[in-house]
């Protein structure tokens, strides 16, 4: 019988009873197919593989990630509290020392969510890998954290989260923004003044088959990932760079995905998008059980995989070239030039337009990270959309020092008192306080 | 009347039920070399004093395959197998004559490459030349189409006196245990059917000349004329018997605990709504995974025969038998001399006991009476804890819908069903550490004879419908159709009910009483581009196990 490497737990979650709408690729087709290989193969009589059933992640786990308004029930179904509950379970496993390493094969998706939710965006309501980290580091004593989102779309979502936590590394390589959705993900998108160089951009030009995406992991990410030193790394495994996506242009085969968690080798990977349900689907998740649990993934390929027809035209391999080089300098040079930094103890402000595609809601913000040498920063977003009127949301993160405490909660008085908010709502990591006002 | 025979692994039980209840009980030794002449004998002796042309059905549990498979008394098979991409089905090879042949079939039951049919015949020609006389056919997802099958069946032909064809043994998707089944079936095939002609004329001796029947691990039987062609199905009966006893014995209603304490372990199977919870997947047999149904039943090595240790002051039992309870003349104290100690029991020789347990004072700071206790509490534990892990596994499986995740139903057994030699002896340990009622059935000495008698048949089928490819298939009754686009869910349904009590009629079981249920239903949009192109429908129905209804209510004693 077979036997697992590392000891791989799977929470598998199809929703199916849950759509966006009924020919939506979010859908509750999307992982039917999915199961039926997974169970023809035997992949959980596999001595080590184990199946999960989710948790169900509660208001609070969703409060202490996001900015929901006007409230974590308005802008979420049962079905965002299940997935990101997946998420959750999946991180359990493996820091509870149960499991060696976890796949949260859930849907619906989240990487396209922000900071601050007011709908529905890139198929995504709440940021289910985000609710994961922020579990994981209120209940276990874990520091650093990297994701790598290997999602043909750039994950916004997750960037934005992200943008100012010098703690969490987050690398995305997608489909170069300038030719898909969102339209992000540049390589000089490399942080927010306390976390430059804590975000990592690579954009792939489209038709990048399994040669580029391994030479990028093994060339850029691997190098970047052993500077970092993370406690745990996670990989947010998007499976629409294969080259049957109907959404996407890449060339991106299953023996691929499988070989790109081979030698990632994440502690946890959560699924996000992929929605070629039926030709790639399948055998992507195949070969990504199969490497995650160390278990030999030579013989898995699509039905139609034919290697000469995705063979990566060598003008990319060199564009690729010459872009790694950029993205190592920026890791490893440019970003630890604080030239045009401000000094502490000043607001760095972003405005931002942001659009959700899914519910067609528009949304601007302002967005006022404290420059703090102490502490990741109070964060003060002030945002209104075509939903809800402006609304205030005030973060003390974790760690935080005197004086970004004091100086959140004079925000936050400030903005209550003025009344000129319609929805306020405080995330205090310090004292774990998760309030709306 | 009905006759239950169980062939276990010390006795061979067999017993008669009429209107009047149990009419006759008889118990002799099994004897492994000679299974036929156990079963014999103790048919012979339980029909002493009944008319046996007024025996209506018999239904046997036999050990026969189990044993035969445990110790490798197989016959050699040639199993010819193709795959597509996955995992490499090279590590799932069954037995020395194992071909791998190209041929690929996907998900939805598409061809995607020819099967080499050249090759086929190549391996057949060898195989049949190295003096491999059975086959197994086996392609992955054979169940969506097992065109494939069909054909490395027509291509063996007369070389072969018998083929499994893997589509035939099950509807669920699991292609390395669909192989190991499918080895296992043609390996005691043959042995099997040699057995089934015996038991026939040794039944036929006795002048019964009712229905012959064979019990399976779900609890249910099989004609077994029909199980000739699927005998693998006959393994790991035993602990089904017993159950199924308990089921005859007393009105179980609600979620239960069936408790049976037997000399070196004690089995342990859960009711969820009076009805017992069959395995997902299927038993596992030689540490390989099969397809075959089987109630959800665990063991621990905990019974009245398991030894008591002593280590560094600390008691524990079994899970090594070291020979019998010294109460029955054994020279090691056993769980048995524990509770004969403490005066829960007075079973044989009582000073025997008495003597063991005070024995061990000597290498103990303890009092014989604190051992005594002691080896009870951990049995009583050790078994308390393996409930609690097996229903917490119940309750923890994996399920796939908002609905089933957030109102999904959670077993609590509210009720202990104890059975075995030391069940009154432990009935209020036990009772007290569950914290439930608990109940002995009368009868319990035989339930597993009673279990086999009452047993009625079950079949599982499961239906698959394409609508964009006009495709029905129900692999194990061997059913494929075509269907219009328009089909539906609910046609489905009623087809596979329908289907399911033709099927019940072609083997010869025309009861009005089969309770056919649907397990679960299924049915998705199909889409392409913005389109809906057709339904992907599952249903998947039984015959549930239960016991015969015309006897359910002759025996409730509990």
């Amino acid at each position: 019988m077979l036997k697992a490497k590392n000891k791989l737990g799977i929470v598998f979650f199809p929703a199916f009873d849950w759509a966006i709408s009924p020919t939506h690729p979010e859908r509750e087709e999307r992982l039917l197919y999915t199961q039926d290989q997974l169970n023809e193969e035997g992949i959980f009589d596999i001595d080590g593989i184990v199946e999960y059933k989710p948790d169900v992640a509660t208001v609070e786990d969703i409060d202490r990630t996001h900015f929901c308004f006007p409230d974590v029930d308005h802008v979420t179904t049962e079905s965002h509290l299940i997935s990101a509950g997946g998420a959750i379970k999946s991180a359990k496993l493996v820091l509870d020392g149960e499991m060696d390493r976890s796949f949260a094969l859930v849907r619906p998706p989240g990487h396209h969510a922000m900071k601050v939710v007011h709908g529905a965006r890139g198929f995504c309501n709440i940021n289910i890998e985000a609710v994961m980290i922020e579990y994981i580091r209120e209940h276990y004593n874990v520091k650093k954290i990297a994701v790598v989102d290997t999602d043909c779309h750039h994950g916004d979502g997750t960037q934005d989260i992200y943008w100012h936590d010098p703690d969490v590394l987050y690398i995305s390589m997608h489909q170069d923004g300038r030719t898909l959705y969102p339209g992000s993900g540049f390589m000089q998108e490399t942080g927010g003044p306390n976390a430059l160089g804590k975000t990592i951009n690579i954009p792939l030009p489209p038709t990048t088959g399994d040669e580029g995406f391994n030479y990028v992991i093994d060339n850029v990410v691997m190098p970047i990932l052993k500077d970092f030193n993370a406690d745990i790394v996670i990989n947010s495994a998007g499976q629409d760079n294969h080259y049957s996506d109907p959404i996407t242009n890449m060339n991106f085969s299953a023996q691929g995905y499988a070989r790109l968690n081979d030698h990632l080798n994440p502690d946890i990977a959560v699924l996000e998008g992929g929605y070629s349900i039926k030709g790639a689907l399948p055998y992507i998740n195949l070969g990504i059980v199969l490497a995650m649990a160390g278990v030999d993934y030579s013989y898995v390929r699509e039905p139609d995989y034919k290697y000469k027809d995705l063979k990566q035209d060598p003008r990319i391999t060199k564009y690729l070239k010459k872009m790694s080089e950029q993205v190592l300098r920026i890791y490893f040079k440019d970003s630890k030039d604080d030239t045009g930094k401000l000094m502490p103890g000043n607001y760095d402000v972003r405005k931002k337009e942001i659009y959700y595609d899914t519910d067609g809601i528009r949304e601007s913000q302002i967005e006022s990270i404290m420059v703090c040498e102490d502490c990741r920063g109070v964060l003060k977003i002030e945002t209104m959309s075509s939903v809800n009127p402006l609304c205030l949301g005030v973060e003390i993160p974790i760690n935080a020092c005197e004086r970004c405490i004091s100086e959140g909660y004079r925000i936050l008085n400030d903005g209550i008192e003025k009344e000129r908010f319609t929805h306020v709502q405080l995330i205090d990591r310090v004292k774990k306080k998760y309030q709306r006002y | 009347m009905l006759l239950g025979v169980d062939v276990g692994g010390t006795h061979t039980d067999a017993v008669v039920i009429g209107d009047g209840g149990v009419l006759a009980f008889a118990k002799v030794v099994t004897r492994h070399d000679h299974l036929l002449s156990s079963v014999h004998e103790a048919i012979e002796k339980v029909i002493e004093n009944i008319s046996p042309e007024e025996i209506s059905r018999v239904n046997l549990s036999t050990t026969l395959t189990t044993n035969a498979i445990i110790e490798n008394k197989i016959e050699d098979v040639c199993v010819i197998v193709s795959a597509g991409p996955g995992i490499d089905p090279g590590y799932y090879t069954m037995g020395k004559h194992f071909y791998n042949v190209d041929g690929e079939i996907d998900h939805r039951g598409s061809e995607i490459v020819l099967i080499d049919v050249k090759e086929v015949e190549r391996v057949v020609k060898k195989s049949h030349k190295d003096g491999v006389r059975v086959f197994a056919a086996v392609t992955k997802f054979c169940t969506r189409n097992p065109l494939h099958e069909n054909i490395i069946k027509d291509r063996i032909a007369d070389q072969a006196d018998f083929v499994t064809m893997g589509h035939l043994l099950s509807g669920q998707l699991n292609f390395p245990r669909r192989i190991a089944t499918a080895y296992f079936n043609s390996a005691v095939w043959r042995l099997y059917n040699d057995f089934a002609d015996a038991i026939k004329s040794s039944i036929e001796s006795h002048g019964i000349t009712g229905d012959i029947h064979v019990l399976k691990a779900d609890g249910g039987t099989i004609p077994m004329e029909y199980s000739r062609k699927t005998p693998v199905e006959s393994i790991l009966s035993g602990p089904a018997a017993s159950v199924m006893g308990i089921v005859g014995l007393c009105n179980i209603s609600g979620d239960s605990i069936i408790l049976d304490i037997g000399g070196t372990s004690t089995d342990i199977a859960v009711f969820a709504d009076g009805a017992p919870l069959v395995e997902r997947e299927g038993i596992e047999l030689n540490a390989n995974p099969t397809l075959v149904r089987a109630l959800k039943t665990s063991s621990i090595g905990i019974g009245g025969d398991s030894a008591i240790h002593l280590q560094d002051n600390r008691i524990s039992v079994g899970p090594s038998r070291l020979g019998p309870a010294m109460a029955d003349g054994g020279s090691i104290p056993t769980l048995i001399d524990a509770l004969n100690y403490t005066g829960h029991s007075s079973y044989g020789d009582i000073d025997k006991s008495r003597a063991g347990i005070e024995s061990m004072q000597a290498k103990s700071s303890m009092d014989a009476k604190t051992i005594a206790r002691s080896a009870i509490d951990y049995s009583v534990t050790m078994i308390y804890n393996e409930v609690q892990r097996i229903v917490e596994s119940i309750n923890q499986r994996p399920v796939y819908t908002i609905h089933e995740l957030l109102s999904g139903k959670k077993v609590e057994p509210g009720h202990l069903y104890i059975m075995g030699g030391p069940a009154n002896a432990m009935e209020s340990l036990l009772s007290e550490k569950f914290n439930m009622q608990t109940e002995v059935p009368e009868h319990f000495r035989v339930a597993n004879a009673i279990g086999a008698a009452l047993a009625r048949t079950t079949v599982e089928i499961e239906l698959f419908a394409d609508t964009e490819h006009c495709k029905l298939v129900i692999p194990n009754i061997n059913v494929m159709k075509k269907i219009s686009i328009d089909y539906t869910l609910d046609r489905a349904k009623q087809d596979a009910i329908e289907m399911l009590r033709d099927h019940l009629h072609t083997i010869g079981i025309n009861e009005d009483e089969n309770d056919v249920e649907i397990l679960d239903s299924s049915s998705f949009n199909m889409v392409r581009g913005f389109e809906t192109t057709g339904q992907n429908i599952r249903v998947r129905c039984q015959v549930k196990p239960g016991v015969m209804h015309r006897y359910r209510d002759i025996l409730k004693q509990c």
